[in-house]
C-alpha cells in the first residue's frame, strides 16, 4: 500500500499537471469566454451573461441546422462504418490466402489525411462521376455535391471509406480472439455459418462493437477536415457540421464568445451521447 | 518515517525532472538569441494572402535578401479558396505573430487597430495616386501600403469573338452583351465553331461555389453604384438594393449561357480552378466574371490565350453601363506589436519592392499588379489584362469597391449563400435580396 501510494504521485503527478495545464485551464477559460463579447484581438472582453447562449437558441439558425445535419451524418455514418469494418473484418479472418494483403488495403485510406482525401472525393464526386454519367447518360450521377443530400452522401461514403479499415483492425483482433474451440463445438452441434455468426461471434465480439461505435461516434461528431475540403458547406451551408460552424462564428464573423458558447453546448452533448451510447453498449456485453 | 522519505524522494525527482525540462527550454532560448546579436539576423515573417504571386514574392525576398545579408524574409500564404482573415486570427492567436500582414477594408482596419504600425512618414506615402489610401487613412494617418490597383469584370477572349464575328468593342450595355452571348451560344450549339475550338461548349463559366465571387465580387458592381466609397458602405445602417433586379439579369445570364444552363444547381459545384484554368484557359468558354489577377495562371495554361484577353464592362441598366470596378484589393500593414529592429526592415523592404527599379520590376512584370503609385513610368503593364483595367481607369469608366465596407461575412456567408440557394431552386429572388437587406441591417 505504502509503496502503490509513493508510486501513484510520481508516476500520475506530472501527467496530471500537464492535463490540468492543457486541458482542464482552457476548458475553464473558454467557459468564461462563452459569457463575453470577446471579438479575438483585442484582450479586454466584456461579460455579457448568458445572451450568448440564448441567441444560440433563438437566432442563430443555421447552429441548429448543423446540428441536425451532423446528427443525422453521425447516425448513418456509425452504422455503415462498423457493418463495413465488422463485414471487412470476417473476409480477411476467413484464412484466404491474400488475407494479409487486404487488410493492408483495407486499412491504407486511413494512412492518408482527411484533407487530401476529401480533395480525392470531390474530384471524383464531381469530375468523374459526372463525366461517366455523362457518357452513359444516368442523371442520376450528374451534380454531385451540388445539392443537400448528395453532399451528404458524399460525406458519409468518404468516411465510411476512410475508417472502415480502421473498425476492421480493432473487430479483427476481437474475431482472433474467439477460442477456436467455440466453434468446433458449435459445428458438431449442428450450427450453419448464418448461426454461429449470429450466437457466436457476434454476441463475443460485442467489446469490440462498444469501442468501434465510440470511436465512429465521436469521430463524426466531431469532423472538420473532410467536411472543409469536400463541401465546405456548399451549398449555402447546408452541408456545414457543428465544427466547422463554430469555427465560422469565430474566425468569420469574429463572434469568438458565440462561437465559445456553441463549443460548451457542443462538448455537453457530445459527451452526454457518446455516455450513454456507452452505458447501454456495455449492458450488452458477455463475459466469457 | 519510511514512507515521508520516499515521498520526499519522489518529490524531490519531480523537481529535477521538470527543473531539467525547463532548463532545456530556456537554454535553447538563449542560445538563439547570442546568434542573433552576433550577426545581427532579422527575420521577417510575411504573412499573405495572394497566391497567384507566391513564387514571384519569394524570388523579390530572395533578391532583397542579396542586397541585405541581414535579413531573412519568411513567406507564409494563405488564400486563394480559403479565408485569408480566419487565417489571420488563427496565427496571431497561436502567438506567432507576423512582422508583415495584409488588410483589407475599413472593417480590417478597425479590427486590427491595435497591431497597425503607423506608416505616415513612408516615402511612398507622396507618390500615392490620388485616392489610393483612402482606404487605409484614418485621421490623416496611414496605416497601410496599397497592394496594387484591380479591376474586373467580364474577361472574354477576343478570339473566340472574332471567330463569331463579334466584335467585343461595341459591347457597351446589356443589351449588347445579351445579343452577343446569345450569337455566339446559337453558333456554338450549331457547331460552327468546331474546327477552331474544338473544346468551346458554352458562353459562360460561373463559379458560384466562390462565394466571393458572387457575393462580394459581382454584387459590388451594382451596391458600387449605391454607395460612393467603402467608407460609404461601411457607415450604411441599410442598404436599399437599388439594382436588384439589374444583378438579377447578370446572375441569369451567366447561368443561362453556361453549361450548366439545364441544372443550374450545378453551378454551386464551379470552382475558381474550373472556371478559370479549366474554363477560359483551355478555350472551353468565351466570357467568365473575373480579374486581372487571373492572367498569371491563364498564361500558366496556355500563353497564347492569356494576351488574347480582354475586358468586357458590367453593365448595369439606368446606371453606369460601360464601367468595370476598380480598386485597391489588398494593402500591406506592419505589426506594431513586433520588435523595433524587425519592423524598421519590414518597412524597408515594403519600400525597396514599390521604388527600387528591382522592386519594381518584380511589381509590375513578374506579379503583373497595376502600381498604385507614380513613378512606374517606364514600367507598363504587359499584360492584356492589366492594360484593359488601366483603360478602364485612365476613361473614368470606373465603379468603386465598396464591398470591403460590407458588414463581416455578410457578402460571402448571407448574399453568396443566398444566391446559392436561388441556383438551387430554394429561394427566390425576392428571398435572396430581402433576406440579404434585413440580415445587413442586423448585422450592423
Amino acid at each position: 500500500m505504502k509503496n502503490s501510494k509513493l508510486s501513484f504521485t510520481f508516476f500520475v503527478g506530472p501527467i496530471l499537471l500537464s492535463f490540468v495545464v492543457v486541458v482542464i485551464i482552457p476548458i475553464l477559460m473558454g467557459i468564461y469566454f462563452s459569457f463575453t463579447n470577446w471579438n479575438g484581438i483585442n484582450n479586454n472582453a466584456d461579460w455579457i451573461g448568458l445572451r450568448n447562449y440564448i441567441n444560440v437558441f433563438t437566432r442563430d439558425k443555421e447552429f441548429l441546422n448543423a446540428f441536425k445535419f451532423t446528427a443525422k451524418f453521425a447516425f448513418v455514418s456509425v452504422i455503415t462504418i462498423n457493418a463495413m469494418g465488422f463485414g471487412l473484418a470476417l473476409l480477411v479472418t476467413k484464412g484466404l490466402k491474400i488475407s494479409n494483403f487486404l487488410r493492408s488495403i483495407f486499412f491504407m485510406p486511413n494512412l492518408i489525411g482527411g484533407l487530401i482525401l476529401g480533395f480525392i472525393w470531390q474530384f471524383i464526386f464531381t469530375r468523374a462521376f459526372h463525366s461517366l454519367g455523362v457518357r452513359w447518360g444516368i442523371s442520376f450521377l450528374q451534380g454531385w455535391l451540388a445539392t443537400t443530400s448528395t453532399g451528404f452522401w458524399g460525406l458519409v461514403i468518404l468516411m465510411s471509406w476512410q475508417m472502415a479499415g480502421y473498425m476492421m483492425v480493432i473487430y479483427i483482433a476481437a474475431i482472433e480472439n474467439i477460442p477456436k474451440s467455440m466453434y468446433e463445438a458449435a459445428e458438431i452441434d449442428g450450427a450453419n455459418k448464418l448461426q454461429t455468426l449470429r450466437h457466436i461471434t457476434v454476441p463475443l465480439v460485442a467489446p469490440a462493437f462498444t469501442v468501434g461505435i465510440f470511436l465512429t461516434l465521436s469521430n463524426s461528431f466531431k469532423l472538420y477536415d473532410q467536411n472543409l475540403s469536400l463541401t465546405r458547406g456548399n451549398p449555402y451551408n447546408s452541408t456545414q457540421m457543428i465544427a466547422m460552424n463554430i469555427y465560422n462564428t469565430a474566425f468569420t464573423f469574429n463572434n469568438f464568445g458565440l462561437a465559445q458558447a456553441k463549443a460548451v453546448i457542443f462538448l455537453i452533448s457530445v459527451a452526454a451521447i457518446t455516455l450513454t451510447q456507452i452505458y447501454y453498449s456495455k449492458k450488452k456485453e458477455v463475459e466469457m | 518515517m519510511r514512507l515521508k522519505r520516499k515521498l520526499v524522494l519522489g518529490i524531490a525527482m519531480m523537481l529535477v525532472l521538470s527543473t531539467l525540462l525547463l532548463a532545456a527550454c530556456s537554454s535553447n532560448q538563449q542560445e538563439a538569441g547570442s546568434r542573433e546579436e552576433v550577426e545581427e539576423q532579422v527575420q521577417v515573417d510575411v504573412f499573405q494572402f495572394k497566391v497567384e504571386i507566391v513564387k514571384e514574392l519569394e524570388e523579390a525576398a530572395r533578391a532583397y535578401e542579396d542586397e541585405n545579408p541581414n535579413v531573412k524574409i519568411n513567406i507564409q500564404t494563405v488564400g486563394g479558396g480559403d479565408d485569408y482573415g480566419a487565417a489571420l486570427r488563427a496565427i496571431f492567436q497561436s502567438g506567432n505573430e507576423p512582422t508583415i500582414f495584409n488588410i483589407g477594408g475599413p472593417q480590417d482596419v478597425e479590427d486590427w487597430m491595435s497591431k497597425l504600425e503607423d506608416l505616415s512618414d513612408q516615402p511612398w506615402v507622396d507618390l500615392a495616386l490620388d485616392g489610393m489610401l483612402s482606404g487605409a487613412t484614418v485621421d490623416g494617418k496611414v496605416y497601410a501600403l496599397p497592394f496594387n490597383i484591380e479591376g474586373y469584370g467580364l474577361v472574354y477572349n477576343k478570339g473566340i469573338f472574332e471567330e463569331a464575328g463579334i466584335d467585343g468593342s461595341k459591347i457597351v450595355d446589356f443589351a449588347s452583351l445579351e445579343e452577343a452571348a446569345k450569337t455566339l451560344d446559337a453558333k456554338i450549339k450549331a457547331g460552327e465553331l468546331k474546327d477552331q475550338y474544338p473544346l468551346l461548349e458554352a458562353v459562360f463559366e460561373y463559379a458560384a461555389r466562390e462565394t466571393w465571387l458572387t457575393g462580394l465580387h459581382t454584387s459590388n458592381a451594382f451596391l458600387g453604384q449605391e454607395f460612393d466609397s467603402s467608407i460609404d458602405s461601411y457607415d450604411a445602417k441599410t442598404i436599399e438594393f437599388k439594382y436588384a433586379d439589374q444583378l438579377k439579369q447578370l446572375i441569369d445570364l451567366q447561368a443561362n449561357y453556361s453549361s450548366n444552363a439545364n441544372s443550374k444547381r450545378n453551378l454551386n459545384t464551379v470552382d475558381y480552378t474550373t472556371q478559370v484554368e479549366e474554363g477560359i484557359a483551355i478555350e472551353r468558354v468565351a466570357i467568365i466574371q473575373q480579374g486581372n489577377w487571373i492572367y498569371g495562371g491563364v498564361q500558366g495554361v496556355d500563353p497564347e490565350v492569356a494576351d488574347n484577353l480582354d475586358i468586357l464592362p458590367i453593365p448595369v441598366i439606368g446606371a453606369k453601363e460601360n464601367s468595370i470596378p476598380v480598386g485597391v484589393p489588398m494593402h500591406w500593414s506592419i505589426n506594431k506589436g513586433a520588435g523595433d529592429t524587425e519592423k524598421e526592415a519590414a518597412k524597408d523592404f515594403l519600400n525597396w519592392l514599390y521604388t527600387s527599379d528591382t522592386g519594381k520590376d518584380f511589381i509590375v512584370n513578374k506579379f503583373y499588379f497595376i502600381p498604385p503609385l507614380k513613378g512606374f513610368d517606364n514600367f507598363e503593364p504587359q499584360d492584356s489584362l492589366g492594360r484593359a483595367v488601366k483603360r478602364y481607369a485612365e476613361a473614368g469608366n470606373t465603379i468603386p469597391w465598396v464591398f470591403m465596407g460590407y458588414p463581416t461575412g455578410w457578402g460571402m456567408e448571407i448574399l453568396g449563400s443566398n444566391i446559392q440557394k436561388y441556383y438551387d431552386g430554394s429561394f427566390t429572388w425576392e428571398e435572396v435580396i430581402s433576406h440579404a437587406k434585413t440580415q445587413w441591417e442586423d448585422m450592423r
